[in-house]
């Protein structure tokens, strides 16, 4: 569905991407874990089409997309979600909502369906729909770019640390709700500091270290893997033979 | 016909090749941070990692040889922590020069995929019943096969060592209907059920052979023999033994894997890579290894690749099948001799010199025995019974070493 073919990055002189390659399938649910600046967020803003690539190239459904304007990439159903915060605050919740649909143009009967969907999922939403977004905790807003993006129809999903400073009992619930996503069809590219959770709800995943891919495997195997556990979830090792 | 990962096994190439690419990124990467040996590799050829874009670019890397494994041993090469190894398997057969290869469980479950495939591959299914005559204890890879089988759903009989009468016994009261051993084996088999008289009792169909260079017309005499369809199977032990390639139905060469090993054939003496169809030495990257990462493998054996599709459906490339070493080891009924082995053994043995000639006794074209000529001590006066202790002394040293019992002429 995605590839993803030898990316370079860089801001101003510094390289961010190297040689990046990866590939996502139809279905699945494929998370991205690396420490922070380890280039994940980058790798997200040049599929999106928000960050140029120096080199490589971005195909979404067999169509090479680097170089297109963002919006046209949102209307082939391939839409990012990004770290939360950002949302419109001072617009109501239902506003918001209703923008992650501005591409598709629907009537007002259609986007009143679409809108149903989505408190069908976080009915929070519904009970917020009339105020700014701005006023919302974390988890809501959290949610409420969920639930935006998900007005955009998205083909493929592209979570940003979709945990990122939720309760722990909230984060279960966004991989709880990530999960159901993807049972109702939506692929989902997952980008995590949380490797321990997006490990778990992950059919693979790639790891990444200052700019450059140095793991892949299948989620369950690499949440063992003594790698991943030295990098991200503090275990760590002097000697190679040591067991 | 069958596949036991058809998505994989007919990937259009282009998908292919992108993979391919996909992981030698991972591979460099993972490889240069957790292996010195590579690391060191790189910065003396003046390679950034960040170099190796394409799998074109591969060939900017020098070639890894058993001589770096052995010189790495133990760990050295292990790209991950002990802890991540789930299997550590050292290849004997190689006196004195040891190699130890470490496995993670995910590079296990590649392994016993690879098996399975090769099985599936050649009609092999979930009703059969498949008897491994290969030496457990001397080859490694005969578990593979028991694995394979059980992902598959089939029945193991690892009959192991066991003498061709007990052998045939077996395959006629489990009604075995697949066997795998060497093909001089399966040669042994058919020569006892000959001198017994009794050769239509068995329900064998399949066969899978491998570990020794066997030529067409043993093909034939194997498959007439035990009235089965007989195929090539390949691997290194460096990297898995077996699971690298194997025939499919068609038995117009052996598929290799291509989604874990990226093969490329060099002139071995200059080096060059070669083009498609050109006969050269077979090098082989391993692309999803984890702990122990092979980076242009030199093989040493002889072969060459063809990507046209296969009327078997695979689009994987197809290697020749292998007849010749491109350096002097001998394989003698499955187990590999290095002259140089000899004479190590020799050298060390008091009254007789380093120096010897080598004969190969074949039978239906594969290497059968070996005879060792040494020449007598200097002194033309030996006593018979010295001469015999010596005999003796050089045999038995010999066949330690070798793993092999041989022909000793003083």
């Amino acid at each position: 569905m995605l590839k993803i073919k030898n990316i370079d990055a860089v801001y101003g002189k510094i390289q961010i991407l190297h040689r990046t390659s990866l590939h996502i399938r139809e279905g699945e649910i494929v998370s991205l874990i690396g420490a922070n600046g380890a280039g994940k967020t980058t790798l997200l803003n040049v599929i999106s089409g928000l960050h140029p690539l120096k080199s490589g190239g971005v195909l979404f459904l067999g169509r090479e997309i680097q170089g297109m304007q963002p919006d046209r990439i949102v209307g082939m159903g391939l839409i990012q979600v990004p770290e939360s915060d950002k949302i419109f605050a001072p617009m109501t919740v239902l506003e918001n909502l209703e923008l992650g649909a501005y591409l598709r143009r629907l009537d007002r009967d259609a986007l009143k369906t679409e809108i149903e969907k989505v408190h069908a999922l976080f009915p929070i939403l519904r009970d917020r729909g009339g105020r700014a977004a701005g006023t919302l905790s974390g988890g809501e807003r959290q949610m409420l770019a969920l639930g935006r993006a998900l007005m955009g129809k998205p083909k493929l999903l592209m979570l940003d640390e979709p945990s990122l400073g939720l309760a722990p009992v909230i984060v279960s619930e966004m991989f709880r709700i990530i999960q159901s996503l993807n049972k109702m069809g939506t692929t989902i590219l997952l980008v995590e500091q949380n490797a321990r959770e997006a490990l778990r709800v992950s059919n693979r995943a790639y790891v990444m270290e200052t700019g450059r891919i140095i793991l892949t495997g299948a989620g369950a195997e690499l949440l063992n893997n003594e790698e991943v556990k030295r990098a991200f979830l503090g275990n760590d090792y002097k000697e190679k033979w040591e067991r | 016909m069958a596949m036991f990962n058809p998505e994989t096994e007919t990937l259009n190439r282009r998908e292919l090749l992108d993979f391919q690419n996909e992981r030698l990124g991972i591979l460099i990467n993972h490889a240069y941070a957790n292996v010195r040996y590579y690391r060191n590799k790189f910065d003396a050829a003046g390679l950034n990692p960040d170099d190796i874009k394409t799998l074109e670019d591969l060939k900017k890397i020098p070639f890894t040889t058993r001589e770096d494994l052995v010189s790495n041993y133990p760990y050295g090469m292990f790209a991950v922590p002990l802890r991540d190894v789930v299997r550590l398997q050292f290849s004997l057969g190689h006196y004195g020069n040891p190699i130890v290869i470490g496995y993670t469980r995910e590079d296990l479950k590649i392994w016993r995929e690879l098996v399975a495939r090769i099985m599936v591959g050649v009609g092999i299914t979930e009703h059969d019943i498949i008897q491994v005559a290969f030496n457990y204890g001397l080859f490694m890879g005969a578990f593979r096969f028991n694995q394979g089988a059980e992902l598959i759903g089939a029945a193991v009989v690892p009959a192991s060592v066991a003498p061709a009468d007990v052998q045939i016994r077996i395959m006629r009261d489990f009604r075995s209907t697949v066997l795998v051993s060497t093909p001089s084996f399966a040669l042994h088999i058919i020569e006892t059920m000959r001198a017994r008289g009794k050769t239509k009792e068995l329900s064998l169909k399949i066969g899978l052979f491998g570990a020794e260079p066997w030529p067409e017309s043993a093909r034939g005499i194997i498959e007439e023999g035990l009235g089965i369809k007989a195929y090539d199977i390949y691997g290194v032990t460096e990297l898995i033994e077996p699971g690298v390639s194997g025939e499919c139905t068609e038995k117009a060469g052996l598929h290799i894997f291509e989604d874990h090993f990226f093969p490329e054939i060099i002139d071995p003496i200059t080096g060059r890579s070669l083009k498609e169809g050109e006969e050269g030495e077979l090098v082989l990257t391993s692309l999803t290894t984890s702990a122990y990462p092979l980076i242009r493998y030199r093989t040493h054996d002889r072969t060459a690749l063809c990507t046209k599709p296969c009327a078997c459906g695979r689009t994987l490339v197809r290697m020749n099948r292998i007849f010749k070493r491109t350096d002097r080891m001998i394989s003698v009924r499955g187990i590999n001799v290095f002259p140089e082995m000899i004479t190590e053994v020799l050298s060390g043995i008091e009254g007789i010199g380093p120096e010897y000639s080598l004969e190969i006794k074949q039978k239906a074209g594969m290497n059968d025995q070996l005879i060792i000529r040494v020449s007598p001590p200097p002194e033309l006066m030996q006593a018979a019974e010295d001469m015999a202790t010596l005999h003796g002394k050089v045999q038995s040293a010999l066949r330690k070493a070798l793993g092999l019992r041989v022909q000793v002429d003083i």
